[in-house]
């Protein structure tokens, strides 16, 4: 019974260094998204309203023609692109290049949304430095 | 003048009230003819249509949702509002034409989205039935209920000002004695959004469209053994050939080919759609003597739950 206590205190505690180690706001904070396939309202408002129940959407917009989503989101926000791109295509849609601002850190070439988990290859960083910062970056 | 209103009325409001109550499902493309669209994942609709034809009125509410995007169900129970020579075959290529409790199950099996509001896909539907009311007849007795399956396929495509769809269907009664007619059906449907009406979202969306439907419906059969509980008065009817040897007549003033076509719209708004039209007689070869069908009206309401999926 010790021992499963220290293992369950060690976890916890290795759990909330892990977790203090990724930079605080590393995450979406606008997302310009085109989709096709949009021909009608009744479209528009199920994309609209299923994204928008999507956590960490603070407010989206869509416009049927240019057949683009416009996605602002929370703070703090845990929201993922695959998570985005896989709710357009269970709305029967589907989910082409982006613009995304996010805040997160480089590593190389490649730049870390960490809060998402997700990452891109945008080309030569602006920075080399790795704390957190806010870039605007196309996803092809 | 009063007078005359009066009893309209009196027939109308109910109506109403009943399509206030439960909303028209799945008015996401033609009122009449076959169609691809299916709802986003976990959405769903609710509602009611109110059908007209051969001097027969029908309500037909109906729910619909789907599981994946690309597969919907939908339960509808189209029932009569009136009695009369009951005219065989569906009254929709998505809609029963008896009074009957149908689930139907779509399947978008082709999708191909080929650019900013522009979609090619085909889709299958399934369904079962079955018939919850006799079927008044003026030649003997009503046909007894029975249940039928029904296959159809519809391939089209979907733009911001052009829609085509086109579709095909069987439907098939499975009974010993009563027989319903078997019905083929098929339809052409072209649409067209006026550019002055493409508006952006959220603003209501006018959708015109052309529909033309054709059938083939096969002669009814009655087994002699059916209780008769009197026919409907509606005129002169051919006299009925003798039982065949399994004691079924075939019914003479039943089925037939012909050909509708004329004008619908739908337009939607927010969660609602309203969706109405009306589909005259172009061609017909009738067996027999049957109520004439000088038209075929609907008009139905939808009521979205959209974002269903959380």
């Amino acid at each position: 019974m010790t021992v499963s206590w220290k293992k369950a205190l060690r976890a916890a505690v290795l759990t909330l260094v892990l977790y203090s180690a990724a930079p605080a706001q590393a995450e979406y904070l606008h997302i310009q998204l085109k989709v096709y396939g949009l021909d009608c309202e009744i479209c528009a408002r199920g994309v609209s309203a299923s994204v928008g129940r999507m956590e960490g959407v603070e407010n989206i917009g869509v416009s049927l023609k240019t057949g683009m989503l416009e996605i602002s989101l929370k703070r703090g926000n845990m929201f993922k692109m695959s998570d985005l791109r896989k709710r357009i295509k269970e709305n029967g849609f589907r989910a082409m290049e982006a613009k995304v601002t996010a805040i997160g850190s480089y590593s190389g070439s490649k730049f870390y949304v960490l809060g998402a988990g997700e990452s891109y290859n945008i080309g030569n960083p602006a920075t080399k430095d790795s704390t957190p910062t806010e870039v605007t970056f196309d996803v092809k | 003048m009063l007078t005359s209103v009066k009893p309209a009325m009196r027939y109308f409001l109910p109506l109403l009230c009943l399509n206030a109550i439960c909303l028209w499902a799945d008015g996401h493309g033609p009122a009449f003819g076959f169609s691809t669209a299916i709802l986003g994942a976990g959405d769903s609709s609710v509602g009611t249509a109110m059908m007209w034809r051969g001097g027969v009125a029908m309500i037909a509410p109906e729910v619909a949702y789907s599981w994946n995007g690309n597969v919907q169900y939908s339960l509808s129970a189209p029932f009569h509002q009136n009695h009369g020579g009951h005219p065989v075959g569906r009254f929709t290529a998505l809609t029963h034409g008896d009074p009957a409790v149908e689930f139907l199950t779509a399947w978008r099996f082709h999708h191909s989205l080929t650019g900013v509001g522009t979609r090619n896909e085909s889709t299958l539907y399934v369904g079962a039935s079955a018939t919850t009311q006799s079927l008044p007849r003026a030649d003997g007795p009503p046909l007894r209920e029975a249940p039928g399956l029904y296959v159809a396929a519809a391939t089209g495509h979907v733009s911001r000002r052009f829609y085509a769809w086109e579709g095909a269907g069987y439907e098939h009664y499975a009974s010993q004695q009563d027989h319903q007619s078997d019905t083929a059906l098929a339809s052409l449907v072209l649409g067209w959004r006026p550019p002055f009406l493409e508006n952006d979202y959220p603003k209501p969306d006018w959708r015109f469209f052309w529909e033309t439907t054709g059938e083939r419906i096969g002669k009814a059969s009655r087994g002699v053994t059916s209780v008769d509980t009197g026919g409907h008065d509606h005129g002169a009817t051919t006299p009925l050939p003798p039982a065949d040897a399994s004691g079924v007549v075939t019914l003479p003033d039943s089925g037939g080919n012909a050909v509708y076509s004329g004008p619908t719209f739908l337009v939607t708004y927010k969660d609602i759609a309203l969706q109405s039209g009306v589909l005259l007689p172009v061609w017909r070869d009738m067996n027999g003597i049957q109520p004439p069908q000088r038209f075929r009206a609907v008009i139905s309401f939808t009521y979205y739950f959209l974002g269903g999926k959380k």
